[in-house]
């Protein structure tokens, strides 16, 4: 597993597990979590918490956005972006 | 909103000229000498002597000490940036002295709405006020500027609040009419109507935060200045975005000139608006819509039904108008604006009204009250229960937004309720998520249930604007009341 | 870059689509000019079916304060009207007409007149609810008390009530109500269907050019029928449609040594020249086989400073005297129902003007019309000849 595949699939975890509550949930890499109603703003936060925690990662909160963070591939980008800076 | 059918073609033949005579790279220059003009020409006039010269001014100042305290740390992109930041800050210090010029016009030519005070002792003021700034930012450069930026957002929330309280703000005025030797007796709370302050100061606080994080690009006095007083966007928003703003601003001069599908836009939006706003919206408020007077002589619970859902339409499109008016007109100058409203009444949950209702507004709120706060409170330990941090984040973002419309107890109580209305949303979704997956599949039912939704969640935002129009806490209580045939 | 989403836009395109909206603008007003449709889209009314139907005639100068407004599109002002709507075989139905003492000046729809009438209760012998429609309207002359009874008469009403007042039958005040003048059709019809002796090409009456009755040239009448609508929420809230001033000048009760009325600047003898008593006539024949209820209407009657020689400040005793007397003969030889009411009610019971009552005059006033009114609910009402002498009071 490379650097890239770990982070997806930590994150994928956790979203599933403390954001969608629903471990069995088989959430895709390009699926609109927060238009897909799947998770709110309020999951942004937690999100950028447990990014902090995780990964050693500040992202401010006007980046915490439906926007910027909508898929696991946008999340994935931007940790691997920050991680690599 | 002072924004009449005049002062909209005014706009619109200087847009004109702006696109088909000027040389690009003097556009961004234009800008800011016509923003600086219109916010002066734009104030309305106010009883307190010299106000309306002195507020537009205090807009210039407040722009220029937001711009010192949000400049980047390195030394490196101050340098390269000082030449023109001079340039500026000779341009605003004329165009401000020559306002007040306009003591010596005569009433009717006047582009102040009163007559300013002397032009020397302005220009002595201001001069003495320029240097305060200049000693200030080098002691600031030597400070800590993390606490420099929360030092200048607090500022801007004292300034705030003194100025959206009543009392306060009445005081404010009494000491203001002492000192020009007007009667304070006659202070009132609508004597200092600043015009786009409500606007300009989140505008500010903004970039500050932004600094703070190092969100915020580099920009020059020019750049920051426009993007706080951009004069479409300056009476009713929308809130803009600093580092969006810039990326037109600094497109500029390669714009086409006379692009026909700009002006297509443009035309058609501000003609949406123009409908909107002088149709829709001034014929529901002749005697269409809820007003305080109204709302006390009411006496029939299905009338005063009626009349909030004018008020509710005329809300929306009196406000959505003028954003459409200042999208168009933006676009006219080359600037994008972002949207504001995105058909909210149409909404099925609360959650999306307010990712479609005064969106720039609604965005700022989040970025700035909610993320912040629900970050800091999920940190704590021990951590607090999920539920309790969103109540609290969700009351905290929603009663700001309420008070920036005015600090009362009723807007507050309008925050509180939408607040408590997003949270209880949230508990529901949550529990819901996978029940309205499967909905997903029976598209009967998900139509019926949507339906259902739509009309609970309308039901909810119209009668929280019984809160957000009525300024009597005991009328708004009475007028609630009676809606549901109590009080009578 | 804050270029437009589409390419594909041209200024040639651009200035086809403004070309054709200006012709497309300039087809319909004059399709609307043709068609002058501003009698027909009165009918159409959000009243007496979303909004409740309005209890008197739109009448106002103040919209944002009373809810109401003036306009002069007669179909519109009877459309917002509650008498305008079908009438079912429980209600025998009384249209009042009159000036603005009937409509109620200073006081709320309860406290008039009409209002006084309907919280009496009267029923027919057969059972039938005697309800009383407000259609008085604040200006002086029976030209427009004929205008809207005419425009009334489709209501299909039982009985009519004409409260008049010497003020309403000056000549030459017939053609002066804005009303009256800016409808000249109607007018004219009704000066030539009932002969009457007023010029129907006086220059007061208001004739449209063809510009004139483009959208552009009606626009400030389409406004007032869209106002009319817009005002009607407000109006249904609150059931206001008059802002009542908390204060308010009496009228006069002292006078000058004065004799005169109107161009006559001492006593004169008044005759048929100077009255419209045509106008009178044509109204009762305006009203067909409906019985018309004549009433000379209370004024108020001073005891002040040359009281001897002026009632109030309308009228010198000469005139209203000569007046008087020449109403009773001519209900009289015409056999119409009369009552002559004009010193029933106590002087303070008068607001503004001699002619404007408190809540508690109409109070007294409405049971004098109420006794007036019995012989119309008889069960075998002899409705087009009753007894004249029996009705007048006085």
């Amino acid at each position: 597993m490379n650097e890239e595949q770990t982070i997806r699939e930590k994150l994928r975890a956790f979203i599933t597990r403390e954001l969608i509550r629903d471990e069995s949930y088989n959430l895709g890499d390009d699926e609109g979590i927060v238009t897909g109603g799947l998770m709110d703003s309020f999951s942004l936060a937690e999100f950028g918490v447990y990014v902090e925690d995780e990964f050693n990662i500040y992202i401010p909160d006007s980046d915490l956005t439906v926007e910027k963070l909508d898929t696991l591939n946008q999340m994935v980008a931007r940790i691997q972006r920050d991680l690599g800076a | 909103m002072p924004l009449d059918l005049a002062s909209l073609l005014t706009f619109a033949t200087a847009a004109v000229l702006y696109a088909g005579l000027l040389n690009g790279r003097w556009r961004g220059w234009a800008l800011l000498i016509g923003s600086t003009l219109a916010i002066y020409w734009l104030q309305p006039p106010l009883a307190p002597r010299f106000a309306d010269y002195v507020l537009p001014t205090a807009t210039l100042a407040l722009a220029i000490l937001g711009w010192l305290l949000t400049r980047p740390p390195d030394v490196e992109s101050r340098q390269t940036t000082l030449r023109e930041d001079r340039l500026t800050l000779v341009v605003l210090f004329v165009l401000a002295v020559g306002m007040a010029f306009n003591r010596y016009l005569d009433a009717a030519y006047r582009l102040t709405a009163s007559r300013p005070p002397s032009p020397l002792w302005t220009a002595v003021i201001l001069l003495g006020l320029g240097g305060l700034f200049l000693l200030s930012a080098r002691l600031a450069a030597k400070a800590d500027q993390r606490r420099v930026l929360s030092g200048g957002i607090l500022f801007m929330v004292v300034v705030f609040v003194a100025l959206k309280t009543a009392v306060l703000s009445t005081a404010v005025a009494q000491l203001w009419r002492t000192l020009t030797g007007q009667n304070p007796a006659l202070a009132a709370p609508t004597d200092l109507a600043w015009l786009g302050f409500s606007y300009v100061a989140f505008r500010l606080i903004h970039t500050l935060r932004d600094r703070q994080t190092g969100l915020l690009p580099a920009l020059s006095l020019r750049e920051y200045v426009t993007y706080i007083i951009f004069a479409p966007a300056f009476i009713a928003g929308p809130i803009d975005r600093a580092e969006r703003f810039v990326q037109d601003l600094r497109a500029l001069p390669h714009m086409v000139g006379l692009d026909a599908a700009r002006f297509g836009e443009a035309g058609l939006r501000i003609a949406s608006g123009l409908f909107k706003k002088f149709v829709i919206a001034d014929s529901l408020a002749q005697g269409m819509s809820l007003t305080a007077v109204n709302a006390a002589q009411a006496t029939s619970t299905l009338g005063l039904w009626m009349l909030l859902y004018g008020y509710a339409l005329r809300l929306y499109f009196d406000f959505a108008g003028y954003t459409d008016m200042a999208i168009g007109l933006g676009l006219l100058f080359g600037i994008r604006l972002p949207e504001n409203f995105d058909r909210p009444y149409l909404k099925s949950n609360i959650t999306t009204f307010w990712q479609s209702w005064h969106m720039t507004l609604s965005s700022w709120a989040r970025f700035y009250v909610f993320t912040p706060l629900s970050r800091s409170l999920l940190r704590r330990k021990p951590r607090p229960s999920p539920t309790l941090i969103v109540l609290v984040a969700q009351i905290a973002t929603m009663t700001t937004i309420g008070l920036w419309h005015g600090i009362s107890w009723t807007f507050f109580i309008w925050g509180l309720w939408h607040g408590v209305g997003l949270f209880v949303h949230k508990q529901w979704s949550d529990r819901t998520r996978k029940w309205y997956r499967e909905l997903a599949e029976k598209p009967w039912q998900k139509r019926a249930w949507t339906l259902f939704s739509w009309f609970v969640t309308l039901q909810f935002v119209v009668l929280g604007w019984v809160w957000f129009l009525l300024p009597e806490l005991g009328l708004a209580a009475a007028t609630f009341g009676k809606l549901f045939g109590f009080g009578w | 870059m804050a270029n437009g989403q589409s390419s594909t836009i041209t200024w040639r395109m651009i200035g086809r689509v403004l070309g054709k909206t200006a012709v497309l603008f300039l087809l319909l007003n004059l399709l609307f000019a043709g068609l002058e449709p501003m009698e027909t889209l009165g009918r159409v009314s959000l009243y007496n079916w979303l909004l409740p139907g309005r209890v008197r005639l739109p009448y106002g100068e103040n919209p944002a304060e009373s809810y109401n407004l003036s306009l002069n599109n007669v179909p519109a002002m009877l459309a917002s009207h509650a008498i305008n709507r079908p009438k079912d075989d429980a209600e025998f139905r009384v249209l009042l007409i009159g000036d603005s003492g009937t409509w109620g000046w200073f006081l709320p729809n309860e406290d008039t007149l009409a209002g006084q009438l309907n919280a009496l209760g009267l029923e027919t012998a057969d059972g039938r609810t005697v309800a009383v429609y407000n259609f008085g309207y604040p200006v002086m002359a029976l030209s427009k008390d004929v205008l809207l009874l005419d425009a009334a008469m489709q209501t299909d009403p039982d009985l009519i009530l004409w409260p008049v007042t010497l003020e309403s039958f000056p000549r030459d005040k017939q053609l002066f109500p804005p009303l009256v003048q800016a409808n000249p059709a109607r007018m004219r019809r009704l000066i030539a269907d009932y002969a009457l002796d007023l010029d129907a090409n006086d220059g007061r009456f208001i004739t449209p050019t063809f510009l004139d009755q483009t959208i552009v040239g009606q626009r400030r009448n389409l406004a007032d029928w869209l106002r009319l609508q817009q005002v009607g929420f407000a109006w249904a809230a609150t059931g206001i449609d008059q802002a009542i001033p908390a204060q308010f000048d009496l009228r006069r009760s002292d006078f000058e040594a004065d004799e005169s009325w109107q161009t006559f600047t001492q006593a004169a003898t008044l005759t048929t020249d100077d009255l419209a008593f045509d106008v009178l006539a044509a109204g009762m024949t305006a009203a067909g086989p409906v019985p018309v209820l004549l009433i000379n209407e209370p004024m108020y009657i001073s005891q002040g400073q040359n009281s001897d020689l002026r009632y109030n400040a309308f009228y010198p005793r000469w005139a209203y005297d000569q007046y008087r007397a020449l109403l009773g003969e001519t209900a009289v030889a015409h056999n119409w129902p009369y009552l002559d009411l004009w010193d029933t009610i106590p002087p303070d019971e008068f607001t503004d003007t001699p002619v404007h009552l408190t809540a508690v005059g109409n109070k007294l006033y409405a049971v004098m019309v109420a006794e007036g009114i019995r012989p119309f609910l008889a069960e075998k009402p002899d409705l087009r000849h009753p007894n004249p002498q029996g009705l007048i009071t006085r």
